[in-house]
């Protein structure tokens, strides 16, 4: 997807310009903006693989109260990315089924 | 004991409210949200609230949670602790995590104040769990919020007041909406939500349903289905929709959670959204310590929660300090009454009766409105509130004091057009935008104020498309002028001939002027070429020379055919009879440094 850069009524405050990773690719994002508002803004809308049926899933309620964005970040699972500032220098991952604590 | 007082749980409008309450009567106070940002949902919500001015009528969602959150943060016995989460209530304590640096603490205040708010509601469809189907709040959130666009054409399940003014957020980001899907054979919202989109183009679709998303990895698509009155699907009446995104806003669910884990007692109540806790009228719940307020407490809307919040808060200063608030207390019990009062809080009476609240329906006053034909020629207003919604801006914010609402803030708008200066004031306060405003001109024309929050904003002398009430095209029209607003809802003047002032309600503006391209090389256009002929210029070789058509890169390969038909048409003389101009040198561009580098052949150095 894409960033609004001209609104009729929002002037966007958007903080300083950082990077992280995703799946190993680096990506842009801006200081203050949650891991899956980062995400979006690259074009990623899927965020993880449910643990049962393993299907594809993505944001849903974006405050922090269902399951659908949990991920991977910097090695710990079920992070609730709708809600988490990202960081520079982050490592975020698609989650595949409960997640595995890889420290 | 702590010396915390109060604990806040939840740091939107009902939270920040109640905890202002308190910490302005000198009690601690502790707001813990799990936001980036306190404001809850109110940051993401750009539309003018409805109410009076003392709860931030016609001010703009965000702008009331960030005045809430620094009217918080002056007050010293307040502290606000962002993205922290409540994981749980024991006996022994408060569990909060602080998830910025993953540590929990066991707080013990003498009370809490839930207001934890409500989660999206879902619904089942087929692939319903596909990224890109999300609820509306995330679809603010992103939008609103973080400057993101969800996605480029969308499908809005719902046509309450959230999916109409998401609808509407959507397409001032510059976001297609496809439809606006309803299962009820009536919109659910507010009418001036309703008549925002209509008018805007959106299609509402009663008596319809999704049945299925499409797609493998994202939102491709959607199939949608009539209903019939039993709501079940209508075989043959499927199509499909090309989106890529579905917003679901059918509804909230209170967030009790943290309230049945306190012991408070629950119970299922329809017409509030589903398990509320219960309450008394000071927001108390069957737990003495523990008070609720906002959407946990039953869905409304934010202005009642911000009253609540603000009850609840002074019932908690009341029971720990000495301090006597009866008549702020009456005085706040009064005007959510009074919100409470209308035909559409009737939802909201229905349940709280069941928990032995009462509160009654106030007739309010229908129709008295000044003739508005009387004032024939007068810039006035034409207020278009149809419903008796809690709302009065444009009684306050009228500086002739042309237009009453009265005590009953239900009550429909009547203006006496004698006062009414023709300022504009009020269309652009109402924050349904249902003020236009309207002058018969003397040649024929009128002259239609419109509010306009979109981009581009047009500017005087432009044409735009005038738009009816369904957002079907009526005329062309020009612009008179322009008021900018600092609420940026501006207006803008356009000029119509007067059959059709009284159903223009909305403008297209386009960047792009509609234009039949004949010369792609130098832009000229069909009109362009029919206007000098007319002119006289009726031979090829001068029209290229007056308008530079075939003068271009491509040597007239596209458009000196068109235009010699163009010349042939408008002077009656066969093609064939015309001169087709001379074929000059270079056919296709070339270089000058190939030119002059160039060869003579066989004289090779």
């Amino acid at each position: 997807m894409e960033r609004i850069l001209e609104h009729p009524l929002i002037s966007f405050r958007r903080g300083e310009m950082i990077t992280f990773f995703f799946e190993g690719r680096e990506l842009l994002a801006y200081a203050g903006e949650t891991i899956a508002a980062a995400l979006h803004a690259n074009g990623i809308r899927d965020l993880r693989y449910s643990p049962t049926r393993n299907r594809p899933q993505g944001l849903f309620c974006a405050i922090g109260k269902c399951s659908s964005c949990l991920m991977e970040v910097d090695g710990k699972p079920n992070v609730r990315t709708c809600i988490t500032p990202v960081k520079c220098g982050m490592i975020v991952r698609r989650q595949h089924g409960r997640g595995e604590v890889s420290e | 004991m702590s010396n915390l007082d109060l604990l806040v749980i939840g740091g939107g409008p009902a939270g920040l409210s109640s905890a202002i309450e308190a910490a302005k009567n000198g009690l601690s106070v502790l707001v813990v949200d799990e936001g980036v940002s306190s404001g809850g949902q109110l940051v993401k919500q750009t539309h003018k609230f409805f109410g009076n001015e003392v709860f931030f009528a016609s001010v703009r969602g965000y702008e009331i949670g960030r005045r809430l959150s620094e009217q918080l943060n002056s007050l010293d016995s307040a502290k606000i602790q962002n993205e922290s989460s409540v994981v749980a209530i024991y006996p022994d304590g408060i569990l909060v995590h602080d998830m910025k640096h993953d540590r929990t603490s066991l707080l013990r205040p003498k009370k809490i104040v839930l207001a934890t708010g409500a989660s999206e509601r879902f619904i089942q469809f087929e692939n319903n769990d596909l990224p890109g189907v999300y609820g509306a709040g995330a679809v603010q959130t992103l939008m609103n919020q973080f400057g993101i666009l969800p996605g480029r054409s969308v499908l809005m399940i719902g046509s309450g007041n959230i999916g109409l003014i998401v609808s509407y957020q959507l397409l001032q980001a510059g976001v297609e909406v496809k439809a606006i899907l309803e299962a009820s054979n009536r919109i659910g919202g507010y009418r001036v939500h309703a008549d925002k989109v209509k008018r805007a183009g959106i299609p509402i679709l009663l008596q319809n349903t999704i049945l299925r998303a499409i797609g493998e990895e994202c939102v491709r698509g959607a199939v949608i289905s009539g209903l019939d009155e039993r709501w079940k699907p209508v075989g043959g009446t499927e199509r499909e929709l090309a989106v890529d995104t579905i917003c679901i806003a059918v509804g909230l669910s209170p967030s009790i959670e943290l309230a049945a884990q306190a012991g408070c007692e629950i119970r299922y109540v329809q017409e509030l959204g589903g398990y509320i806790p219960l309450r008394d009228e000071d927001m108390r719940t069957t737990i003495p310590d523990v008070f609720v307020a906002g959407d946990v407490a039953g869905i409304e809307e934010a202005t009642t929660a911000m009253i609540e919040g603000q009850i609840a808060g002074l019932a908690v200063v009341s029971d720990l300090t000495k301090k006597s608030n009866k008549e702020r207390l009456t005085y706040l019990k009064n005007t959510i009454r009074n919100f409470r009062s209308g035909p559409t809080s009737s939802k909201t009476r229905a349940g709280l009766s069941k928990l032995g609240s009462r509160f009654e329906e106030v007739s309010f006053t229908k129709d008295n409105q000044d003739d508005f034909t009387k004032y024939e020629g007068k810039m006035r207003p034409v207020i278009e509130c149809f419903e008796a919604i809690p709302c009065n801006p444009c009684e306050t914010s009228c500086p002739a004091n042309a237009i009453s609402i009265g005590d009953n803030i239900n009550s429909r708008p009547s203006i006496d057009y004698s006062k009414c200066t023709g300022c504009g004031i009020c269309a652009t306060t109402c924050p349904g935008l249902a003020i236009f405003m309207f002058r018969e001109n003397k040649d024929g024309t009128c002259s239609v104020g419109i509010p306009y929050e979109f981009l581009p904003l047009p500017s005087q002398g432009q044409y735009v498309t005038a738009l009816g009430r369904n957002g079907d095209t009526i005329c062309k029209a020009k612009v008179e002028k322009v008021v900018k607003s600092a609420n940026k809802t501006n207006l803008v003047y356009i000029n119509v001939l007067r059959k059709f002032a009284s159903d223009v309600r909305h403008i297209l503006v386009s960047s792009r002027e509609p234009e039949a391209i004949l010369c792609r090389c130098e832009e000229i256009s069909i009109d362009q070429v029919k206007k000098a002929i007319s002119d006289g210029y009726t031979d090829f070789e001068e029209l290229r020379r007056y308008l530079r058509i075939s003068m271009g890169p491509c040597g007239g390969r596209t458009c000196r055919l068109n235009t010699l038909m163009i010349l042939s048409e408008e002077t009656g003389i066969p093609v064939e009879k015309l001169s087709p101009g001379v074929f000059r040198p270079p056919s296709i561009p070339v270089s000058f440094k190939a030119l002059s580098e160039g060869r003579v052949d066989g004289c090779e150095e």
